[in-house]
Formats: structure tokens, C-alpha cells, sequence
């Protein structure tokens, strides 16, 4: 059967890039992989989590600042974001494109991964697990330190509540210092920076798309 | 090394307030050893792939 142009889950964001005409100018062609939408969910994600990290580590290695006001007004944006990253995922059933499979395994001996490889899926779930045991927690603590959405109150639980509260909220900050970290890294190698490029143009280029993806499993929405 | 901050409440007893903040240095650098094994590897690949390529 003949791969279809542009797969499903592929849209087709620029026909030619080329004068060559034919092949060539298909080739050259550029695939869109992050709707506008996705990219700005990333970057504000990026930005506030940044925002979070600095804001919460910064005083513990000595630079002292007033950090809760900002902290807590980045958490809510960075709530809202993952939010609306959820509910659109969900209605648009495209919650298992992330999600690690079996099937992703083949990739270790060399198969071609479908939209996301198995490395993306498994930073994708670290990220999830990082961010919405950071949310779960810090709504909470948010009352215990008391914003203009939630009256203080530091009763609500047990100290030895709290406590724990903090350890995973703290677990979370660490594992997302750690993930921040790697993540970089690895949008910025050379073989990889196709994809960095993607997160801020939106496309990458069809021979991109064939040389490091399978189109099939890309168009089954794998 | 510890792993929890601890506390008291007001009856004495130890309570956990979070983790250690000497975990911070563990989690940086335990990017920083990714990252460095990442290219150990890398460099490592490189250059068996040049010598089989003559």
C-alpha cells in the first residue's frame, strides 16, 4: 500500500520548499508536529517551571528574596496550563500518543519510532509524574500559606500532614530540577535539534520526518 | 546523610517538614552525570565508528 501524504496526525503545513518541482519539492516539503497551541503550552510550561525552580531553590542555596508571591502565581499558571493540556489531550483522545508501550520497545533494535520515541515517552511520563505530584501537593500548601484564592489556614491538616505534603512537593522540585536539566541537554545535541526547532517553528521537514520516524505508525497515531 | 528535614511539634515529638536540602546537590548532579555519561558515550561511539571506517 502507498504511504499516504500527509500521514494522519501529520499536517501538512507548507506543500514546498524547493523549485525542483516533483519529488524534490516534496521532499522538501515541511510537516507540521506541534500546533500552535502544543507550543505555547511548552513554553509557558518552560517558562514557569523555571520560574517555580528558581523561585523555590534560589533561597535554599543562600540568594534570599520575597519568592512566595511569585511562586505561588507561577503554580497557578503551571496548574491551568497542565489543566487545559489534559482536558484538550483527553477530548481529542490523543492521551495514548505518549503513553510508553511494548511495542516501543522494538525501538532498541533499531526501529523507527512513531510520532514520539520511546526516550520522548518516557521524559513525557517523568515530566506528568513530576508536575502533577507538584500541583497535587502545592494546591494545598497554597492554603497553608494563603493566597487570594485560598484562606489561610494552617489547620486544615496535621503537622505530620503537612509534612508529608512537603516531602513530595519537595521530591517533585528536585525530580523536575533533575528532568529540566536533562531535557535541555538533549534539545540542544545536534542530532536531536530537528526537534527543538519543531517546538518553535512547528514543523520539520519531510525528510526529517522519513529518515528518523516511521510514517506508518505515525499514521496509525502511534 | 539525612533524607527528611525534621521538626518538632509542640509535645516534642520529631515530625518530618520535608526533604533534606542535601538532596539538592544530589539531584544536580546527578544531571550533570547523565549529561557527562551521554557524551562519554557519544565520544566513545564516534570515534570506534571513524576507526571502522578507516
Amino acid at each position: 500500500m502507498a504511504a499516504q501524504y500527509p500521514p494522519a496526525g501529520v499536517e501538512l503545513a507548507a506543500s514546498t520548499r524547493s523549485a525542483a518541482g516533483g519529488d524534490a519539492a516534496e521532499s522538501h516539503g515541511r510537516v507540521t508536529r506541534h500546533a500552535g497551541i502544543d507550543r505555547l503550552f511548552h513554553w509557558l510550561v518552560a517558562v514557569t517551571m523555571l520560574v517555580l525552580l528558581a523561585t523555590s531553590l534560589l533561597p535554599v542555596i543562600g540568594i534570599r528574596f520575597a519568592w512566595v508571591e511569585v511562586h505561588w502565581i507561577a503554580g497557578i499558571l503551571l496548574s491551568g496550563a497542565v489543566l487545559f493540556h489534559i482536558l484538550r489531550a483527553a477530548l481529542r483522545k490523543k492521551l495514548r500518543i505518549v503513553v510508553p508501550r511494548p511495542a516501543d520497545l522494538a525501538e532498541l533494535a533499531g526501529a523507527r519510532p512513531g510520532k514520539y520515541s520511546i526516550a520522548q515517552k518516557l521524559t513525557h511520563t517523568a515530566f506528568a509524574m513530576a508536575l502533577l505530584t507538584a500541583i497535587g501537593t502545592g494546591v494545598p500548601l497554597m492554603i497553608k500559606a494563603g493566597t487570594p484564592f485560598f484562606e489561610r489556614d494552617p489547620y486544615r491538616f496535621s503537622l505530620s500532614t503537612w509534612g508529608w505534603l512537603t516531602v513530595l512537593h519537595d521530591l517533585a522540585a528536585f525530580l523536575s530540577l533533575f528532568l529540566v536539566m536533562v531535557h535541555m541537554y538533549f534539545s540542544l545535541r545536534p542530532e536531536k535539534r530537528m526537534y527543538l526547532r519543531a517546538m518553535i517553528s512547528g514543523g520539520m521537514t519531510r525528510d526529517e520526518l522519513r529518515q528518523y520516524h516511521d510514517e506508518q505508525r505515525v499514521q496509525r497515531g502511534e | 546523610m539525612s533524607i527528611f528535614r525534621m521538626g518538632h511539634d509542640e509535645w516534642g515529638r520529631q515530625l518530618v517538614n520535608g526533604l533534606s536540602w542535601n538532596l539538592l546537590p544530589v539531584a544536580f548532579w546527578a544531571g550533570v552525570a547523565v549529561i557527562m555519561g551521554h557524551l562519554v558515550v557519544r565520544t566513545l561511539a564516534a570515534r570506534r565508528r571513524r576507526r571502522r571506517e578507516g
